[in-house]
């Protein structure tokens, strides 16, 4: 791994009996886009929370290109952008007084405070509608103003939180083509989604986190390959899913077949051989299915193998 | 500095929000001027006279006309003359509440020094305190008359009897010595030797020598606006964790200082651009309409220091609401009642002597209280910043508690 501009070491954090994150560790090298991948509640915005020094961490170190967190907070923060899961924009404000704004807060004034607005305007596309209210922009408008402001000061470390969650498909587009863009001239980029197409198509390396932990990371097409060949998920009767199941798991392309809420999960080397081989079986046991889903090697079916649950559960 | 940045942030917010600017600007000369005037009214005693229904039966008689010229002079009573029958009918069908007779001969018997009887008939509608005051006016418009009348009747007696004398010994002349008795009467009328001033009782203003309702109604509405700005303060660190940019803010190189005193410093500049423009516009259009001239007193640098206390502790409120409220509706709901409710007791809608022993108490148990009792001290009394330090003193302890309270419960998450 090349120099690594992030160290997460045995994050912990709990409120109350909510152990939220529990002993997360990672390193993010510096140029890199890595995604945090979880459903909803997976801990993913805790873990950005203390990574940005929001709060901090019941035990655990973070370090940002050399500097621990807790005892360089504010020269930590200077080097961090962050675009919240939700907007956090002044609605009332237009994008420039916005963005003017965040970038005051960041320590650039005066000309430099200018460009770099105009850039930036520029790069979500809201230079003709600049001196509006963002209060009469669409959602995705707003969404590209919310990232634009944490952009100003060119971070070395930013932080995109689900920043595509109900955002259209023009503005998504829009927002992977922007991350792109930037982390080819060098920002290294931590991408949380949970949205698996997002994160196979931008991030170099994924770490998944479910109930607080991290259960896997690696690049994606390790994380794929590690799977094998695939997932087929079969629909049937309740009672008579553990007999199939029984059978289906002595196939001898299928390495595990498990029982799931009226599901039989068949993970397989080669899905068209174990498809056929269940489907012969729940023949003969005369077995009446109600639902047939193959789920493609992808980084949804690394989650649903990991964590026997799907990522938007 | 950081802390302006976001300060100038939050008033550049405030000035798109025509509701607060209204709230914080417009409404307090609104609430200034029309308190100005009701007060005004009621301590000059402006309300409309009564009218008193007279039924002149001394037809063309000199004295009749003099009582009711006279009725007419003060500002308490209006004479409306009616015709005898008139009066009856209106008196029996509740017309009219009472009515005052002068008699036929009334100048007559004046003149002839004799008892001339006035009858007031009181109607089925005439309340015991319209009764009293009428009567009480006329009996002392009516003594007026009989003691102008029997001294010039005297002193003609006495002009007719020097008028026997030698001419060496008549110094002056009957008609001299009534024409300056009643030039000396009239005078008497606009110049009193002995005066009644119109004035609050001393029991209820405490021994102050005057009230001036005008600088009563600046400096009150003045505070009461001033620390509506901490309603502002509460509910914009409400919305900004509401919008999230709260928490953005935390993880930007923005300390917590200078993020909560950039969150303040907008109601401390509001609170003394508040006082200013109340002030400034109270002085102007307060004389214009009639309404008196408010006085800015004689110790301008005192002014400052309590306007500038007043302004911290109004801060100081500010994130005291914020540290309990949890709920927007809480925002409203706590400011509501602390900002409004220590208005009322404090006396900064009604003079405190107004509301009586037990409000007038617990009304030092809030900021407002003190705040008025510097600007009364400084714009009504005259007094100077030595005299109004420890009103001061209490309000900066308000401030301070305020301050401490909201900081320490201050939940930035």
């Amino acid at each position: 791994m090349a120099e690594p501009i992030l160290i997460v070491e045995d994050l912990e954090k709990s409120y109350g009996d909510n152990h939220a994150v529990r002993g997360v560790s990672f390193r993010v090298a510096r140029g890199e886009i890595f995604g945090l991948l979880g459903p909803n509640g997976a801990g993913k915005t805790t873990t950005i929370s203390m990574l940005t020094g929001l709060f901090p961490p019941d035990s655990g170190t973070v370090t940002v290109d050399g500097l621990d967190l807790k005892t360089h907070l504010t020269a930590v923060k200077a080097k961090l952008g962050l675009v919240p899961q939700d907007l956090a924009i002044y609605p009332t404000l237009s994008a420039r007084q916005n963005l003017t704004f965040f970038g005051k807060i960041y320590g650039l004034r005066g000309k430099q405070l200018n460009n770099r607005v105009k850039e930036v305007l520029e790069m979500i596309g809201l230079t003709d509608k600049a001196d509006k209210a963002v209060e009469t922009y669409s959602g995705g408008m707003k969404r590209r103003v919310n990232i634009g402001a944490g952009l100003l000061h060119k971070p070395d470390l930013l932080f995109l939180d689900e920043p595509t969650v109900g955002v259209d498909p023009q503005s998504r587009n829009a927002i992977f083509e922007n991350v792109e863009a930037l982390n080819r001239e060098g920002m290294t980029v931590i991408y949380t989604t949970h949205y698996m197409e997002e994160a196979q198509r931008l991030c170099h390396r994924v770490g998944i986190i479910d109930t607080g932990k991290m259960v896997a990371l690696d690049t994606p097409s390790a994380l794929i390959r590690s799977l094998g060949g695939g997932i087929v998920l079969l629909g049937v009767a309740e009672e008579q899913a553990e007999a199939l199941a029984e059978q289906v798991t002595q196939l001898p392309t299928v390495k595990a077949a498990t029982r799931t809420d009226g599901q039989i999960k068949i993970e397989t080397h080669r899905v068209q051989e174990a498809l056929m081989g269940a489907l012969d079986l729940a023949n003969q046991l005369d077995v009446r299915l109600t639902s047939l889903e193959i789920l493609e090697p992808n980084l949804e079916s690394v989650f649903l193998h990991l964590t026997g649950k799907k990522l938007r559960e | 500095m950081n802390a302006l940045d976001v300060a100038k942030k939050d008033v550049l917010i405030l000035l798109k929000d025509r509701g607060q600017v209204i709230l914080l600007f417009v409404l307090p000369i609104v609430f200034v001027i029309t308190f100005s005037a009701g007060i005004s009214a009621s301590v000059s005693g402006g309300q409309r006279a009564i009218d008193v229904p007279v039924v002149n039966l001394d037809t063309g008689g000199e004295a009749s006309q003099l009582l009711i010229e006279q009725l007419n002079a003060g500002r308490g009573l209006k004479a409306v003359e009616y015709g005898e029958a008139q009066a009856g009918t209106d008196l029996q069908e509740e017309k009219i509440k009472l009515a005052l007779y002068i008699p036929a001969g009334f100048t007559a018997d004046v003149q002839a020094g004799q008892v001339a009887q006035l009858r007031l008939v009181r109607g089925p509608a005439a309340s015991d305190s319209e009764m009293a005051t009428v009567r009480l006016v006329v009996e002392g418009v009516a003594d007026d008359l009989s003691l102008q009348t029997q001294l010039l009747a005297g002193l003609s007696q006495m002009g007719a009897m020097m008028g026997d004398a030698p001419p060496e010994a008549q110094a002056f002349t009957a008609e001299r010595i009534q024409a300056q008795a009643e030039s000396q009467y009239e005078r008497a009328k606009t110049e009193p030797l002995v005066a009644v001033a119109a004035k609050w009782p001393d029991v209820m203003t405490g021994g102050r020598e005057e009230f001036d309702p005008s600088s009563f109604s600046m400096a009150g509405f003045a505070i009461l606006f001033a620390f509506m700005g901490a309603q502002v303060t509460a509910q914009s660190i409400y919305d900004e964790k509401k919008l999230g940019t709260f928490r953005r803010l935390q993880t930007s190189p923005l300390s917590r200082f200078d993020l909560m005193l950039g969150k303040m410093l907008p109601n401390f500049l509001i609170a003394l651009v508040q006082v200013a423009i109340i002030f400034g516009l109270s002085m102007v259009l307060l004389p214009l309409m009639n309404l008196g001239k408010p006085s800015l007193g004689n110790d301008p640098l005192a002014l400052v220091v309590v306007t500038v206390v007043l302004a911290v502790c109004s801060t100081g409120l500010g994130v005291f609401i914020a540290a309990l409220a949890r709920t927007e509706s809480q925002v409203g709901g706590i400011a509501t009642v602390l900002l409004w409710t220590a208005g009322v007791v404090g006396g900064a809608f009604i003079p405190a002597f107004l509301l009586g022993n037990f409000l007038n108490t617990i009304g030092k148990v809030v900021p407002h209280y003190w705040a008025l009792q510097a600007y009364n001290d400084l714009l009504i009394r005259g007094k100077g910043l030595v005299d109004v330090l420890p009103a001061v003193g209490i309000l900066a302890g308000f401030a301070l508690l305020f301050l401490v309270v909201g900081l320490v419960k201050f939940r930035f998450d």
